[in-house]
């Protein structure tokens, strides 16, 4: 069985800056890292495969070359193989657009090793994108039933069988294969990668696909070109001002004080 | 889509009972003056077993039509179903914008539609208005809530956004009611690929985070699941629903249900109590729409003062019980029970 | 002792030093009266004094050395063995607002600062410069004077050595007020006796500190965390001292067992480290940090580390080399001290030192000693240079018998601890609450010229009394 799971390469957040000349993000001396939330994904994927050893991971990233160490961290921690859509046709790609580049791509590596993916596994969310639907849209194109915010899964009469999170808690379902399933952070983190796994993952080849292997493929629907949402602009949120701060240690009575004025302005009018 | 009216359609979710979710009813207040701007009508659009009651509630709140489709198969939400049944109904009638709450139905259903379509979408925003060209620009948060990104989707049609429930307060009824028409869906429904196997719900009475006036949320310095005892105490005292940031749902001490923030809930309260909560972009992200912010916390140089409309500096458990007490003898409290604080 | 408490006269003559910053009895923040382990007692000042200078530390000293007060100086107040609690009252001085970097020397590698600049301050902002400050004690949020004090330890020594290694410098106030230039940034002094490095580590008993001049090295450009989990802790313990055998040079190198991982990931709410490997438990873990300036150089190292550790009875080796596994495999570690004094009421601890083919031994010892006790015990070590941390915790447990408790199992520890050939403690320092156990351990002529050396520096015995040597 082969599972394909989509990673993004995306900047550490931590250190997200805003530049207030040009209202764009601040790029430079920020790491970049494996978009948690694939993270996750590929753990689903990795426990599937310690129950079923012959279950293959294969590993898809679309993004410039440097997108290749996401790719290596997912060949050190639990993939097989792994592959890179990169081509500057691709660049300036909303989420539509890579959401068909990606499943163009999908098709190729299909195509090219005689294979058919049964399950389709991604993150939920980019973290810095934050949209959460190139996972639905690629299932769009493929024909894909998809599951969304899925926790743990197991696999059990050719069917997926996954716990999910809702919005008031939980629920399992059973979804029929080929199918795509996103990832939310679940009660584990990723596995580690392991010395061995590391080594071998520095020295395997990542395939490339470009132009060249898509070329069958409608190159209106990618990059710009294949955008229909553009950005106008960005800007640094607004923040409240911030109002009165009181310090209980310096002033004993500002809980009494506070009490006040919530009920003087009607903040608060009723308690139990 | 190419011949697009000028109408604006919301997608108005509905429970299993066929009641209306709040938020499909919150956009018909951005959806009535966008569509007035665009020179086109106000359409809500609903899907149920039986879609009375969800018709029922939408009518009075200012929709020129409310489009329907009834029938056994939209009992449960299903992405196929729904999917299949409202591309149906925005190839027939072409709009020019279409509107769907984010909620987790939300966010499976409008990235296959728009995909199905081929148009833009844009999800989570915080921000409807027309600009210059008359397009929709869709603002939302990006980068984890640290930056704002205003987007449009110039040519292709529908334009699609999704809005998280309570950014929008619900419109004000009106007068004026407008036309039912019940529609149906022509062909084969396609077939339901997923089963729901079990459901477990973490919320244990009907908790509402999205219509709450009051939040008392808890983080990181609740320091433990009996922590948030002492903040449902007190939350019980003023009548408030609990919240949580990411930090004290990571920790295990409360479930996911409770979460406030980006990749939690967007929530609106008249007041928001925000205690052991340092004031990440993430969570702030998810509160912008709160009226007045209370905060406490240990930390003088915790975020969240910075945006607060009053703050406390000192320990939560020594100022919640304080401020209950100190409320109770304002308000005058019914009660001769002591409240028991315990952690 | 007998000192003389402040009176209306000697604020007035404080105040006219310090205007606004006098602060006197019930107004002066609580924290003021404590450090991280209460249990070693917690005493109001009398007046509490925010420092912004040396001379103000001069003029403060001259004005307590006449009227016999007693001076204690705190900086963050995150101490361990009581060392900044002013027991008989008196003036706190703190430096937490003499906070700045004074200047950095990138070709002599060197950084001139105050003595209030937090650990994590210092650290980043000589990053920023591609410099190192090498020592790395676990409270980051430490003020740099305070660690000077206790010669902080942190888990890097094994390669980079402790706080004493890269203090070469430093401006001290005595305790009659006269201010003291002593040491130079250079590599190499044979200039007397060396009294920075006998005032690093004083604990704030020989003079105040109010200058520091401390050395840097270059900083490496990366870092590779690599973990091994064990079936059992002998086992990784008994790699320990091969690993130093051969010739890995590992930047720093801990070992923990699994409870304390579980209690330590479950209050950061984040699981990364393995339960399990191939379905067999783990129980032990070590955890090593190299360093160096490009992932070529690195990476055969870390290669026959794996194999090394997997011949020495490892179940796997990992490693974590992006900033974001880095992180989440530190947070757990990073978190322990914090865990248990947030989970427990009453916790007490010591930071022993044994030889490192002797920890194995000596962890049985102490698991074993505390059986007959009520409490439990919760511990992690620097398995590179046998530094122990060792807590006592209950929840269950009245604070007298507690401490009852746990004086007969620390006493029992130091004993076996130093006829191992070990030390008292690698990094926390005497403080009042290990000074008993000093007395008891160390010979009578070594506290006679402790207590001889104070006399020199501190006739009066105003400079933090009661810790680390008693007064007459």
């Amino acid at each position: 069985m082969h599972i394909l799971v989509c990673v993004k390469q995306v900047p550490y957040a931590q250190n997200i800056a805003i530049d207030p000349v040009t209202n764009t993000l601040v790029r430079e001396g920020v790491e970049s890292i494996l978009n948690p939330f694939d993270g996750y994904a590929l753990e689903a994927a990795a426990r599937l495969k310690d129950a079923n050893p012959a279950i293959e991971i294969h590993a898809l990233s679309m993004g410039p070359p440097q997108a290749e160490a996401a790719l290596r961290e997912c060949l050190a921690m639990a993939a097989d193989k792994g592959y890179l859509a990169t081509d500057r046709a691709f660049a300036g790609s909303d989420t539509l657009a890579t959401s068909y580049i990606l499943s163009e791509t999908i098709r190729y590596i299909e195509r090219e090793q005689g294979i058919s993916f049964a399950l389709i596994f991604c993150g939920k969310q980019a973290i810095d994108g934050d949209t959460a639907q190139v996972g639905p849209q690629i299932a769009e194109l493929l024909g894909m039933a998809q599951v969304t915010n899925g926790l743990v899964c197991e696999l059990q009469d050719n069917k997926l069988f996954i716990w999910r999170e809702t919005d008031e808690g939980k629920e399992q379902v059973a979804v029929e294969l080929p199918c795509l399933a996103t990832f939310t952070k679940p009660g584990f983190e990723p596995r580690l990668a392991t010395v061995r796994r590391r080594t071998a993952a520095r020295r395997a080849e990542i395939s490339v696909i470009g132009a060249q292997e898509l070329q069958e493929s409608d190159f209106n629907r990618m990059g710009l070109k294949g955008s229909p949402t553009q950005v106008k602009r960005t800007f640094a949120p607004t923040l409240k001002a911030g109002g009165v701060v009181v310090d209980t240690a310096q002033d004993p009575a500002a809980v009494a004080h506070l009490a006040q004025l919530l009920v003087e302005r009607h903040i608060i009018s009723t308690v139990k | 889509m190419d011949n697009p009216s000028r109408d604006l359609w919301v997608f108005v979710e509905t429970n299993q009972d066929g009641t209306a979710r709040k938020v499909g009813l919150e956009l018909l207040n951005p959806g009535r003056r966008l569509a007035d701007q665009q020179g086109g009508k106000l359409v809500a659009v609903v899907l149920a077993e039986d879609t009375t009651l969800a018709v029922k509630a939408v009518l009075p709140l200012g929709a020129d039509t409310v489009m329907t489709i009834t029938g056994a198969p939209y009992r449960q939400f299903n992405t196929e179903v729904y999917t299949a049944a409202l591309c149906y109904l925005l190839q027939k009638y072409q709009p020019q914008t279409f509107l769907l709450g984010a909620t987790s139905n939300g966010r499976e259903l409008a990235p296959r539609i728009s995909s199905r379509l081929q148009t833009g979408l844009t999800a989570d925003c915080t921000q409807l208005h027309l600009d210059e060209s008359g397009l929709v620009a869709w603002t939302r948060p990006a980068f984890g809530g640290n930056i704002m990104a205003e987007i449009l989707c110039p040519k292709h049609r529908p334009q699609m956004g999704t809005v998280r429930p309570g950014v929008f307060k619900l419109p004000a009824v009106t007068a004026k009611r407008g036309e039912v028409i019940a529609e149906s869906f022509p062909f084969d429904l396609p077939l339901n690929k997923l089963q729901v196997v079990q459901v477990i719900n973490e919320v244990s009475s009907l908790v509402d985070l999205e219509g709450a006036e009051i939040i008392v949320a808890g983080g990181r310095g609740v320091g433990s699941a009996q922590g948030f005892q002492v903040l449902r105490t007190f939350a019980e005292t003023i009548g408030a629903e609990i919240g949580a940031s990411r930090g004290a749902v990571d920790a295990g001490w409360i479930p996911h249900a409770h979460q406030v923030g980006q990749t939690g809930k967007s929530v609106s309260p008249r007041l928001y109590i925000a205690c052991g909560i340092s004031g990440a972009a993430q969570h702030l992200a998810g509160i912008g729409s709160a009226e007045i912010v209370l905060a406490i916390n240990q930390d003088p140089n915790a975020m969240i003062f910075k945006i607060a409309d009053y703050g406390i500096v000192g320990d939560l458990f020594e100022v919640l019980p304080l401020l209950a007490q100190e409320l109770r003898s304002r308000l005058g409290s019914a009660s001769s029970e002591t409240t028991q604080y315990h952690v | 002792m007998k000192y003389t408490p402040v009176s209306p006269d000697v604020i007035a003559l404080l105040e006219e030093v310090t205007p606004g910053r006098v602060v006197v009895g019930n107004a002066i923040n609580p924290d003021y009266s404590r450090d991280e382990m209460p249990i070693y007692g917690t005493h109001q000042p009398e007046v509490a004094i925010d420092v912004h200078s040396t001379a103000e530390v001069s003029a403060i000293m001259k004005i307590c050395h006449q009227n016999n007060i007693p001076v204690t100086t705190r900086g963050a107040g995150t101490g361990l063995v009581g060392g900044s609690v002013p027991i008989y009252g008196g003036v706190v001085i703190c430096t937490a607002q003499m906070n700045q970097i004074i200047s950095f020397d990138e070709e002599q590698f060197g950084v001139v600062t105050q003595p209030g600049v937090l650990l994590e301050t210092l650290k980043s902002e000589a990053l920023k410069r591609g410099l190192m400050y090498p020592p790395d004690p676990g409270q980051k949020l430490a003020t740099i004077g305070g660690n000077v004090s206790t010669n902080a330890g942190g888990m890097r020594a094994i390669k980079y050595g402790t706080t004493k290694d890269y203090v070469r410098g430093m401006t001290v106030v005595l305790a009659d007020g006269e201010v003291m230039h002593i040491g130079a940034n250079v590599a190499k002094t044979s200039m007397g006796y060396n009294l920075v490095q006998l005032i690093t580590g004083a604990e704030g008993t020989l003079g105040v500190i109010t200058e520091l001049v401390l050395k840097l090295i270059k900083a490496p450009k990366l870092e590779i965390s690599v973990m091994a989990p064990f079936a059992d802790l002998d086992t990784a313990l008994l790699a320990v001292p091969k690993i130093f055998k051969s010739s890995f040079r590992p930047t720093a190198l801990e070992f923990f067992e699994r409870d304390i991982l579980e209690l330590s990931e479950s209050y950061v709410g984040k699981k990364v480290w393995p339960r399990e490997v191939q379905g067999a438990p783990v129980q032990a873990y070590l955890l090593m940090i190299f360093d160096g300036d490009d992932m070529e150089e690195i990476d055969p190292i870390i290669e026959k580390m794996a194999d090394f550790l997997l011949d020495a009875g490892a179940m796997d080796v990992m490693v974590a080399d992006t900033v974001t596994k880095i992180n989440d495999i530190w947070s757990a570690r990073s978190a322990f001290l914090d865990c248990i004094m947030d989970s427990y009421k009453l916790y007490d601890e010591n930071d022993v030192v044994v030889p490192i083919h002797k920890i194995s031994e000596f962890v049985a010892f102490f698991t074993q000693e505390a059986e007959q006790y009520d409490f439990e015990v919760r511990y992690l070590g620097h398995a590179g240079d046998g530094n122990l941390h060792i807590f006592g915790v209950s929840n269950t447990m009245e604070e007298e018998p507690f401490k009852a408790q746990i004086h007969l199992w620390m006493e029992a520890m130091y004993t076996k601890a130093l006829e191992m050939g070990g030390e008292l403690t690698g990094e926390h320092g005497i403080g009042s609450g290990k000074i008993s156990y000093f007395e008891d351990y160390v010979s009578e002529r070594v506290i006679g010229l402790h207590a001889a050396i104070k006399e020199a520096f501190d006739p009066k015995g105003i400079l933090n009394p009661g810790k680390v040597v008693r007064g007459r």
